[in-house]
């Protein structure tokens, strides 16, 4: 599903250099639950965003439901982050002048899907996380759990094979982040959904099948 | 790819965010449609107001006006033309010059009118212009107004005179006491109609019409409004004049034999000549002063001002049918006269508005220009502002699937968005403040009105719209808001999604 093959990343700091990833592989199974664990730094953030296609890798190449991300123009590489990919980011990430069902059917918006065939997509998810009551509700009149809940939404209201979660819990108590931790779960489970966490919480990456532990820039 | 509705919406959401800064770029925006289309919903209105009301047919397609001294209908002189005027010494016409203009083959009549004032016509006192002067003209330009020949034939106890009519007829309506327009045809009434001219009635100046301006009708002055303004007129006049000779007129039969252009009234030269004797004797014998042919001459930097016994400061020309005209204008013009025609008169009119339409419209422009100048970088700084504070949502956006495209696309839907309201602002706020200034404009022009006819012609209104104009006003608004907007538009579309999303 997703093959990362002798991949490094490379930027600079003012005049320093400082390498991101170092010739890393890395093969993630379609379906499966893994989380990225690793010191502050230590290039987990990096290889997400290199997964989404924001990132191009300074060498290497990133393969994802057999694309090379290398190869995607702007059009194509937008076209794969809408429909393959879904984003659930630690501060939700959810634009404070919509409302919940309008967070949560945006990525239609570039799909250009009708509203009404949006409008409904949005309203089926947000009933299925429980949150039919919030459709009309601003983010800052969500709590920190029902605002991670609309996030996942919006993360599937496309249909993605790929859930890129960085730190989900990171902004929650401990129980409404094992409650988030539940819902990715099940929707790994139920709908066959890979889904990549990022966590420095060992609680968290519990869900996952398998822990990928990076230490600077390299697989630990 | 986003679909044109949500991009607006997106547009429209991203502006209302923003709704200070979004208002500042729209009101600067409207300021300057504002100027301009203010000035174009006026021009063409204050331009047909000023053509219609002004009387370009009081010279005859047919007949020249010589002036020694300036011309009177030169409306339109530059400050440089108007400095070699003032130095250029003149001569009076002569009766060798309008002898030399006799000669010319184009030329059917040339002379010195004669105007005898003041007087009045019983028959015209129901117009609301009063008649206290006639015209002496030669006798063939006279005829030359004449439609019936049989009608002069009849004259022979009484002056021909031809009477003059502008594009307005008017006539009093006998219910309602107020003057009306008339059909075009109704001038044709006064043909044959006999009339008696009072030589030295000093009354005939006193209006017997008022003009009700917010009403736009006439009014006749009730007779006690009238003996007030004679006895006032007799108690100024009385230190003057003697009493008795004041008060002495002369009755002449006259009969309407022509209708001619203008708003004059003609007789025959040698008839007016007669009267105007009569009327100059009659003044200096109530005065008590010697019979003198001439004042006493006035000299200025131009030479002698006062004519002497057989000079003349003006004269009348009559072409012969078909002849150039501008041909013996130029002749005129050559013995150092000013010759006024029909077509010369309306192009210095149309040439003293038009200079002064385009100054009004430079400077209304260039003002328009300026703002719109000031406007297109405000609308520049508030799209740039936008993308600056819109940089975790543009991350956001590329992170679900938009394209660059489609972030430019929604910056450069936001500013031609503020572009084409500001521009709608400013139409109608322009066509809002057009329209007043248009109602104040008809109100004091109706105040300011020097002639009755004239206040009938003001219109209504002289505000007026080209739509043409405003969707080309639109087009380059929507243009230059979109030039306005690429710099930070394309700027958006290259916002990196990594750093932007860092900024969460």
């Amino acid at each position: 599903m997703i093959h990362l093959e002798n991949v490094s990343v490379e930027y600079r700091l003012k005049s320093e250099r400082v390498q991101a990833l170092r010739n890393l592989n890395l093969h993630i199974r379609e379906g499966g639950f893994e989380a990225i664990m690793g010191p502050s730094g230590s290039g987990k953030t990096t290889l997400i965003q290199l997964i989404a296609g924001l990132l191009t890798p300074t060498a290497g190449d990133v393969i994802v439901s057999g694309e090379n991300l290398r190869e995607l123009d702007d059009q194509q590489i937008s076209a794969f982050r809408n429909h393959t990919i879904g984003f659930v980011f630690q501060f939700f990430n959810l634009p404070s002048y919509y409302t919940a069902l309008d967070n949560v059917a945006l990525p239609l918006v570039f799909a250009g899907v009708p509203e009404h065939e949006r409008r409904a997509r949005a309203h089926t998810l947000l009933d299925e996380f429980g949150l039919a009551e919030r459709v009309m509700h601003k983010p800052d009149q969500l709590s920190g759990g029902e605002a991670q809940r609309v996030a996942i939404a919006r993360a599937l209201v496309t249909g993605p094979k790929i859930i890129l979660a960085d730190e989900p819990t990171g902004n929650l108590d401990r129980e409404t982040g094992l409650r988030v931790m539940e819902l990715l779960q099940k929707i790994n489970r139920e709908r066959g959904v890979t889904v990549l966490l990022v966590t420095h919480d060992e609680k968290a990456a519990a869900f996952a099948q398998r822990i990928i532990r990076i230490e600077k820039g390299e697989l630990a | 790819m986003i679909r044109r509705r949500d991009q607006v919406r997106l547009s429209v959401q991203k502006i209302g965010l923003r709704k200070k800064r979004a208002a500042f770029a729209i009101v600067s925006v409207a300021l300057g449609v504002i100027v301009v289309v203010t000035v174009n919903s006026l021009m063409k209105g204050v331009r047909d107001m000023v053509v219609n009301t002004t009387w370009t047919e009081e010279i005859d397609k047919d007949v020249i006006k010589m002036y020694a001294r300036e011309n009177p209908y030169d409306y339109a002189l530059s400050e440089e033309e108007n400095k070699q005027k003032a130095k250029k010494r003149f001569r009076f016409l002569t009766e060798s010059d309008f002898e030399t203009m006799r000669g010319w083959s184009d030329v059917e009549a040339a002379d010195h009118p004669v105007t005898v004032q003041t007087l009045s016509i019983d028959a015209f006192a129901s117009r609301p212009r009063p008649v206290t002067q006639v015209r002496g003209v030669p006798e063939t330009m006279l005829r030359r107004y004449v439609s019936n020949p049989a009608l002069l034939a009849a004259c022979s106890n009484a002056i021909p005179l031809v009477i003059g009519e502008r594009n307005v007829r008017l006539r009093m309506n006998e219910k309602t006491k107020k003057l009306e327009l008339a059909p075009v045809v109704e001038h044709e009434a006064w043909m044959g109609r006999e009339v008696t001219i009072t030589l030295g009635d000093n009354y005939a100046s006193l209006p017997r019409f008022r003009f009700d301006y917010p009403k736009r009708e006439f009014r006749a002055v009730d007779e006690q409004d009238l003996a007030a303004q004679r006895e006032a007129l007799e108690r100024n006049y009385r230190s003057l004049y003697d009493g008795t000779i004041f008060s002495t007129t002369l009755p002449l039969k006259a009969r309407v034999v022509g209708i001619c252009p203008g708003n004059e009234v003609l007789m025959p030269l040698d008839a007016a000549v007669l009267c105007e004797k009569w009327i100059r004797q009659r003044n200096q014998l109530a005065a008590l002063r010697p019979m003198r042919e001439t004042d006493e001459a006035v000299y200025g930097s131009q030479g002698r001002q006062t004519p002497r016994a057989g000079e003349f400061s003006e004269g009348v020309v009559l072409v012969k049918q078909g002849a150039n005209i501008e041909a013996v204008a130029k002749k005129i013009d050559e013995l150092g006269f000013y010759a006024a025609t029909r077509a010369r008169t309306f192009e210095n009119q149309a040439r003293a508005f038009d200079n002064g339409l385009r100054v009004v419209k430079k400077i209304a422009f260039a003002f328009g220009a300026i703002i719109l100048g000031l406007a297109c970088g405000l609308m520049w700084s508030t799209t740039s502002k936008i993308v600056s504070d819109s940089r975790a949502d543009i991350g956001l956006f590329r992170a679900l699937g938009a394209t660059k495209r489609d972030i430019r696309r929604l910056f450069l839907g936001e500013s031609v968005l503020l572009g084409v309201l500001g521009t709608l602002t400013g139409l109608l706020l322009g066509w809002a403040l057009a329209a007043g200034i248009s109602r104040w404009v008809i109100g004091f022009a109706r105040k300011a009105a020097f002639d009755p006819e004239e206040a009938l012609l003001i219109p209504d209104s002289i505000f007026s719209y080209n739509l043409q104009f405003c969707f080309l006003l639109l087009a380059g608004a929507a243009i230059v808001s979109l030039l306005a907007g690429l710099l930070p538009a394309n700027r958006a579309a290259n916002v990196d999604p990594v750093k932007a999303l860092k900024r969460e």
